[in-house]
């Protein structure tokens, strides 16, 4: 065991044990103790196997920081146990190991396979055979990683939320500088949120809500996520504080990754906040005060210290002191190598670029402490837009300039926290690399990437950074650069010859912290449009889909009996989703006439008009009916997916031609049903006391009236080819008109009817569907309906200049209906080919007609072949078949049924 | 002809107007009372337990009338009470008078059946509110009477804040089943629930 007796900081309570297992082992821990504290305490040195070469890491910075300790807890990979606090009953297991950690099979990579596997090696080892890729691909995946998802699919699932949170200011960061920011605004009134990602509580400061053990993911254009357990609180701020303080970097030299090599934070947080002694005899490695003091700190708990080296020339304050502690602190040296097998039983010091036996010297230990300096955690910081520049002095990059309504303080910003004592030394700059050609120095410890790789991806051309960073993926692992980034830089500068402000630094970017995919996509939202006689639909087993936003029913189990059903008796189908426009004011007719090709002010009240919209340039976009309800007011319905950019145009034009019009989207308000067949007008008939007589109601007349007691606009209109009423009312009665118009027409054999039936019977009236019919192209000419563009009209109305140039062009293609008589129906979308076998059209839409007893379609055909018994070859897939055009509809072409 | 149509007050007596989430607060426990030719959730079980955490009721039934013109009172992020109506501005020429029982404006459109409403309450209400909306509701900066078009729930909608830890969620009517489960599924993980319309409701 290597607990040491009460610390003045200690963070455990030693009342209280807590029993967890590691690898099924039980382990005792106190509470407040990490998993790594504990694990350590009771002897564990090793807490992981790389990714690359399955070489042993201990604890290193026991800050969360670098990727030496990440474990799977209950299940869950990707926890780092040094900053996750025991909790009784946990089960704590090694990642990236077979069949153990302290026995990996894999580690053969490390021992004998280090010549074939360089930077790429995948790309240049297993580029041949290339089919064999896929095998090669899925060997090494299984190989890498850190850690096996979780197999059963409830065990990988669980529940995020999402927070959303206002506040003046984020203060990023639980340090002393960000504790002192975030009190300093609250004193002044504003609403302050202050986040931590420390394992340890953080003390309340009046005024502020504290997020502890959050970590700051990002800053997304003002919007910083912060992951928090269970909930990811997506926080706006007026101004943001960073506080993230300065991470201390490790040293490039042999075997640095050796378990017992660990930073000097890292050592004096084991011994000071868990009581925990990081070893018995060290070697102390520095190139600032700051790191020096761990030696102190170590002595202290009883550790011998068996040497200290400063890489600094000269001998500083912190160094007399440690002097007067009887600790001798030689200036000028480095390390250049740590031994050991599972473990640093030995480490090697020598002056700082000179090598040879003469000059080095070798010391037992079971603990080597390094401290390569600070850098300032900027990487959030960066992502703000903030810049930064090179400190020559520090050796580092620091911020220099800052976005407005962003502040650094503490150590991001340069102060230097801790060290305030107001004799602190520069730091010294150490050498890029020490020791090589003694072993493995590792630049990056998550992805295993040594000084000699990113020599080698100079040397094979990676000469920037950023290219470096992609070949080697030094920074891309777990750490995200907090450890490797600079000593990247400092190698790439060495082999480069460069400057390090001229080799720069990699880009930040989100995540700054390993986060599970499950936070990033949160509780999913599917909004989904559902009409008021949706439960209707349901009970009455309709096959329900997505059209558009709105949840609808295709069909109810009989799309072909469902047609018929409208030509032999009556079909009732829900149309609630058409887009509805209330017009209204003194200019309405007016507006409309700007807005469609023809004419709507000339139409009288309790009358109809079918109308296209089409865009500047003449095309179609969307189509519906319009029913004049009185002098000023207009009923405008439009296609169920165009609903809501038809109100966007309207509106848009509106704001600029500023005319007296007045515009409701009533498109949700409103429940529509349409009642068609040969039987409709009886049945509507036993509800209302309107005169539903042919003389009476008329084709395309709308008459306000009340049906089964609800109050309805209804509109004697067709899509489907028979006598039809489209019947509006609100939305509230939904049901109850449906359930009324189908108890009414039980007797006359009445059925519901979905989308799909609708299609079979529009298409037999040769109606277009806006968007399936026609595209981006399509235009009223060549859709059959130039009819519908009114030249003539006084006004100037959109698309005229275009349509005035179609109007006198034969379009290239134009639409026409077609027939096969073989039973066969080409798929939407099929080619039509020219008398030379050229794609020149294309078919829309295909169904067999149940009343036809025949396949009927429609498509864009060449103009020369848009007339009645032409002969046109459809390409599906490889498979041609003849048909033959029709112009006109291919039931009741004259209307004389739908005017009946 | 006439625009009667538009408004559900109008059906005889054999027509109850029902609230597009009525199916899911059947399926929550709820009874009903038909009041003014409603079938309003009064009631569901174990309402009171949550009523120290978060509580939404469905008030659909609600009267809204939209009223457009140059003379539109009001300002722009506020609503303004009158009587026992609030007038809610959208834009300069255009605000929603939601709720009171006096007579409907000339000019005015019925447009109750355009949006469901949900009233969310009590003292986890905001919280509830920022599990789907971001729209900054903080007491300093929305206090009563404040009202915030925007997106709730991704979903273009209102909210009106009647009283301190009260809001009304005015949303499409065809998405009510939608957004009382996104409603329903964050005020359950902060242990609220539904609670049924009060018969002082504004309707």
């Amino acid at each position: 065991m290597s607990r040491l007796p009460n610390q003045p900081r200690e963070l455990i309570n030693r009342d209280n044990v807590i029993r967890f297992t590691f690898d099924g082992k039980p382990v005792e821990a106190y509470e407040g103790d990490t998993i790594g504290s504990a694990l350590f305490a009771a002897g564990r040195r090793t807490f992981s196997r790389s990714f690359k070469y399955h070489r042993r890491r201990g604890l290193l910075c026991c800050a969360g920081q670098c990727p030496n300790c990440i474990v799977a807890v209950d299940g869950a990979p990707g926890t780092r146990a040094c900053t996750e606090p025991v909790r009784e009953g946990m089960k704590v297991e090694h990642l990236n190991a077979q069949p153990g950690l302290d026995l990996d099979v894999m580690r053969a990579t490390d021992l004998v396979g280090t010549k074939f596997t360089p930077p790429g090696f995948y790309y240049k080892t297993f580029i041949r055979p290339r089919k064999l890729w896929p095998v090669y691909e899925k060997v090494l995946r299984h190989a890498a990683g850190l850690g096996v998802l979780r197999k059963e699919q409830p065990d990988r699932e669980w529940r995020t939320e999402y927070r959303r949170r206002h506040a003046d200011v984020l203060v990023i960061g639980g340090g002393a500088a960000g504790r002192r920011a975030a009190a300093a605004a609250a004193e002044q009134g504003d609403d302050v949120v202050l986040v931590d990602e420390g394992p340890f509580p953080i003390d309340a400061i009046p005024g502020v809500e504290i997020l502890a053990r959050a970590s700051a993911l990002g800053f997304f254009d003002g919007i910083v996520p912060v992951w928090q357990g269970d909930t990811l609180h997506q926080i706006r701020a007026r101004r943001h504080v960073f506080a993230t303080g300065a991470i201390e970097q490790p040293l490039v030299f042999a075997g640095n990754d050796l378990p017992g090599v660990m930073l000097s934070g890292g050592a004096v947080r084991l011994t000071q906040l868990y009581a925990v002694r990081p070893g018995t005899r060290a070697v102390v490695v520095a190139t600032s005060d700051r790191g020096l003091v761990a030696a102190a700190t170590l002595q202290d708990a009883g550790v011998a210290i068996a040497a200290v080296a400063d890489v600094r020339e000269s001998l500083s304050a912190a160094a007399r002191r440690l002097s007067e502690r009887g600790i001798e602190v030689t200036p000028g040296h480095t390390i250049l190598e740590a031994k050991g097998g599972k473990a640093v039983d030995s480490a090697v010091l020598g002056p700082v670029g000179v090598s040879g036996a003469s000059v080095e010297k070798t010391f037992d230990c079971d603990l080597v402490v390094v401290s390569g300096g600070f850098v300032p955690a900027m990487s959030l910081l960066l992502q703000t837009g903030a810049q930064t520049r090179y400190d020559p002095a520090r050796g580092c990059f620091v911020v220099d300039k800052l976005p407005p309504g962003v502040t650094a303080v503490g150590d991001v910003a340069g102060v230097d926290e801790d060290g305030a004592d107001g004799d602190s030394a520069a730091a010294a700059i150490p050498p890029p690399v020490s020791g090589a050609g003694r072993g493995k120095c590792f630049a990056c410890l998550c992805e295993d990437v040594t000084a000699k790789d990113i020599k080698l991806s100079v040397e094979e051309g990676y000469d920037s950074i950023e290219l470096s960073k992609r070949y080697t993926t030094v920074t891309m692992g777990p750490c995200q650069g907090r450890m490797c980034q600079l000593p990247a830089i400092r190698l790439m500068a060495k082999e480069t010859g460069q400057l390090l402000e001229e080799v720069g630094t990699t880009t930040a970017r989100p995540p700054w912290v390993s986060v599970p995919m499950g936070v990033l996509a949160g509780r999913p939202f599917e909004p989904a449009k559902r009409s008021s006689i949706h439960g209707r639909h349901r009970e009455l087993g309709g096959n329900i889909k997505w059209a558009g936003d709105w949840r609808r029913a295709y069909d109810y189990g009989d799309p072909q009996g469902e047609a018929l059903a409208v030509h032999e008796a009556a079909g009732l189908i829900d149309v609630s989703t058409l887009g509805k426009l209330l017009v209204r004011g003194a200019d309405a007719g007016e507006f409309l006439n700007r807005l469609y090709p023809n004419r709507f002010s000339d139409l009288r009240p309790g009358r109809i008009r079918y109308g296209v919209i089409s865009s500047d340039a003449g095309r179609i976009v969307d189509d519906g009916t319009i029913c004049r309800i009185d002098d000023e007011t207009f009923y405008v319905t439009t296609t169920s997916s165009g609903a809501g950019a038809v109100e966007e145009w309207f509106s848009w034009w509106l704001a600029d031609w500023r005319l007296r019009v007045r515009l409701t989207d009533l498109t949700q308000g409103l429940s529509a049903v349409n009642l068609a067949g040969p039987r409709a007008r009886q049945i509507l008939s036993t509800l209302t006391d309107l005169d539903c007589s042919p003389e009476a109601f008329k084709y395309l007349d709308g008459k306000h009236a009340k049906v089964a007691g609800v109050e309805c606009l209804i509109l004697r209109i067709g899509f489907v080819g028979e006598v039809g009423y489209e019947i509006h009312f609100a939305a509230a009665h939904g049901e109850h008109v449906w359930d009324a118009l189908m108890e009414a027409g039980r007797d006359h054999g009445v059925r519901p009817f979905g989308l799909e039936p609708q299609r079979i019977l529009r298409l037999q009236k040769m109606h277009i569907l806006v968007g399936q019919d026609t595209d981006s192209e399509s235009t009223p000419f060549g859709a059959a309906m130039p009819w519908i563009v009114k030249l003539d009209k006084e006004e100037d109305f959109i698309g005229k200049w275009a349509l005035e140039h179609y109007a006198i062009e034969e379009p290239a293609t134009r639409l026409v209906g077609f027939t096969l008589g073989n039973g066969y129906v080409p798929t939407e979308g099929s080619v039509i080919l020219d008398g030379l076998g050229v794609p020149a059209g294309q078919v829309t839409s295909a169904r067999f007609s149940p009343v036809l007893d025949r396949v009927i379609g429609m498509a864009w055909v060449p103009s020369p072949l848009a007339r009645d018994g032409s002969q046109i070859t459809i390409s599906d897939e490889g498979r041609t078949t003849e048909a033959q055009i029709q112009t006109k509809p291919f039931y009741d072409p004259e209307g004389e049924v739908l005017r009946s | 002809m006439s625009i009667a149509f538009l408004s559900p007050a109008t059906a005889g007596d054999t027509a109850v107007a029902r609230s597009p989430m009525e199916r899911t607060a059947k399926a929550a426990g709820a009874r009903f009372e038909n009041r003014d030719g409603w079938n309003v959730a009064v009631e569901y079980p174990g309402e009171d337990r949550v009523r120290e955490t978060v509580g939404f009721t469905d008030v659909s039934h609600l009267r809204k009338l939209e009223i457009q013109g140059d003379e539109v009172p009001g300002e722009l992020g506020e609503a303004k009470r009158e009587g026992d109506a609030w007038i809610c501005q959208l834009t300069p020429t255009r605000s929603l008078l939601l709720g009171g029982v006096h007579a409907v404006p000339p000019d005015a459109v019925d447009v109750t059946t355009c949006f469901a409403a949900l009233t969310i309450f009590g003292p986890l209400a905001r919280e509830v509110i920022a599990r789907f909306c971001a729209l900054d509701l903080r007491p300093q900066v929305a206090p009563p009477g404040s009202f915030r078009p925007g997106s709730i729930a991704r979903q273009p909608g209102m909210i009106l804040v009647q009283d301190t830890d009260r809001f009304l969620l005015l949303f499409g009517w065809a998405v009510g089943e939608y957004m009382w489960s996104v409603v329903d599924d964050a005020a359950r993980s902060l242990d609220g629930g539904p609670v049924g319309s009060p018969p002082t409701e504004n309707q």
